[in-house]
């Protein structure tokens, strides 16, 4: 019975070997649909609404002649909104900055040193539950009357100068976004091979030679993809300004298009605004997932 | 023999010392920036627990049962809902991405995994214009749910694909051998095998959605505001109050003991490739 197909010319087997995985394509694709589907209702269609949207003058999408095209958010974006523009871009940057500066001890430390690591990543998922509660902590810590003030008046600066000031908020994003950094660090460094640190110590190089020639450009890409990683979800801060920025600090883009879109339904500008936060994030991660390598299909 | 071995006897304390000091540095400064990082919960707890006139008082507990407690309530609401919709969507996804062939995979699992990577800001906008002028959900504790849904799924998604990737093809080849249907294949063997798998996405998706105000804030439906919403208006509008942090402290305490199961249970291994490793 089981021999009867070879029996038969080769193209009909051949025919039968296409349609079947045809089938699996179409059973495989089946079983995705309902993530694409959500996906494109809740995600893509929604992004090319607001980019529809951005092109229209105010909230002019209701008014009864129909909506009234022109590129005047982005001008007003470019022009008018440029320093809340460049104030986001700084607040990433110095987080980024931050985050690296102590990341990459922390990381080297926990990869090479440390055996209890499940209990510092037990300790590094606090940051995970939200920028929220860092920003409301620091806020409690900071202000006068709270815990620091001591400390503060020991060193004669007035507690609000610190509260609501940009060191503050890179701080709190700062903390926010470590484990990012600590993770994609981390990663890399764990498949550098020790020995190479031990052989460049015994061909007589001081420790920051070893950093400089030998653990940072094997760890590139990981410290790469760390910066963009954070770099990207610090673009989008939202109550770290709000909650410990002087006026300044709280014109942080995502902010501020909720404050025009939703309070003050200048729908136009929000979605300006909404569409270079995209624009900038998705770069970005584009970038960060190039060089992480971390691509779970193949 | 004795003559060799007095210099390095010598020697191997200094050096030993030296390596001991630069350890205890590394530990040192490992311990120090968790103790950063603890500090906003930590001074919160403190914070929490005080009374009026500087005492110490729980009250401030029972409060956020009884006045808060409609907040908390929503909150698992929204995200029970949104684990559903996850799992729903995620599990045969998963289970496409990892089994069966079609073209343009790596571009789709790209597309699915987008909503990460796409500032909070901008989904609560264009979801609350599209909400308002096309989809009609704004009222609808829906529209909430399915915007919890489309930001953390692929939280869910990526931790199914490893497990799926891990599971050798046999068991399944096996259960077909002895005549399983594709159905019973995948409830009996691998459902049961990739169970680590799909409680990782779980267990992400309940604390990020458990946690998340800014979407919210955007999109919540004029009765719903979930607990973390609740402290972001009151943190920002009402000044400071220990039943607020009381009700913060909770949600953290929650969140945690979540994730403290799930290590003791499973381990880390299957949060590969989402935020904790």
């Amino acid at each position: 019975m089981r021999a009867e197909p070879l029996g038969l010319p080769v193209p009909v087997i051949a025919d039968e070997a296409r349609r079947r995985e045809r089938n699996r394509q179409l059973v495989g694709l089946a079983l995705v649909a309902p993530a694409a589907v959500l996906v494109v209702l809740f995600l893509y269609f929604p992004m090319a609404f607001i980019v529809q949207m951005s092109f229209t003058v105010g909230s002019s999408y209701l008014s009864p002649t129909g909506p009234e095209y022109s590129i005047l958010n982005y001008d007003a974006v470019l022009s008018r909104y440029l320093p809340n523009v460049l104030v986001t871009l700084q607040l990433a940057a110095l987080s980024t900055v931050v985050n690296l500066l102590f990341g990459f001890p922390f990381a080297y430390v926990l990869v090479r040193r440390i055996r209890y690591r499940d209990v510092v990543r037990a300790f590094m998922v606090f940051p995970m539950f939200g920028a929220l509660y860092i920003a409301f902590g620091m806020r409690f810590v900071l202000l006068p009357g709270g815990p620091a003030t001591p400390l503060l008046q020991a060193l004669g600066i007035p507690s609000t100068a610190i509260l609501y000031s940009l060191p503050s908020v890179v701080f709190a994003m700062s903390i926010f976004t470590f484990p990012f950094m600590v993770m994609s660090i981390g990663a890399a460094l764990s498949n550098v091979d020790p020995t190479l640190e031990e052989a460049a110590a015994c061909l007589g190089a001081r420790p920051w030679q070893t950093l400089r020639r030998v653990l940072l450009p094997l760890t590139r890409s990981g410290v790469i993809a760390g910066i963009l990683i954070v770099f990207g979800w610090n673009i989008g801060t939202f109550a770290e300004p709000v909650l410990l920025g002087s006026l300044n600090e709280q014109r942080a883009l995502a902010w501020t298009l909720y404050q025009r879109g939703v309070v003050q339904t200048d729908y136009g500008l929000a979605s300006a605004m909404s569409v270079v936060l995209l624009i900038i994030a998705v770069v970005v991660s584009y970038f960060s997932l190039r060089y992480s390598r971390g691509a779970l299909v193949d | 023999m004795s003559t060799v071995a007095a210099p390095i006897a010598a020697a191997r304390p200094r050096r030993f010392s030296r390596r001991r000091l630069g350890a205890l540095a590394g530990h040192v400064y490992v311990w120090a920036v968790l103790v950063v990082f603890v500090l906003p919960f930590l001074t919160l707890l403190g914070y929490s627990l005080t009374g009026p006139g500087g005492t110490y008082a729980v009250q401030n507990f029972q409060y956020v049962l009884g006045s808060f407690g409609d907040n908390l309530r929503q909150s698992f609401l929204v995200a029970g809902m949104t684990l559903v919709i996850n799992l729903l969507v995620a599990l045969p996804g998963a289970y496409a991405i990892v089994r069966y062939p079609f073209p343009g995979k790596r571009a789709l699992f790209s597309l699915l995994s987008l909503p990460l990577y796409v500032p909070g800001a901008v989904i609560g906008i264009s979801l609350v214009l599209v909400y308002n002028f096309t989809y009609h959900l704004t009222t609808s504790i829906f529209g909430l749910v399915f915007a919890m849904a489309v930001g953390t799924f692929p939280l869910m998604l990526s931790p199914i694909v490893v497990a799926l990737k891990d599971l050798p093809l046999s068991f399944e080849e096996a259960a077909a051998c002895l005549g399983a249907s594709r159905w019973q294949t995948f409830w009996r063997v691998v459902f049961p095998l990739i169970g680590p798998g799909v409680s990782a996405g779980l267990m992400l998706t309940f604390i990020i959605v458990f946690n998340e105000y800014l979407v919210t804030l955007f999109v919540h439906p004029p009765d719903v505001t979930t607990a973390p919403l609740r402290v972001f208006n009151l943190v920002r509008t009402a000044g400071l109050a220990p039943t607020t942090a009381a009700l913060a402290v909770t949600m953290q305490l929650i969140s945690f003991g979540a994730i403290l199961v799930f290590f003791k249970v499973f381990g880390t291994r299957y949060l590969k490739g989402t935020y904790l490793i």
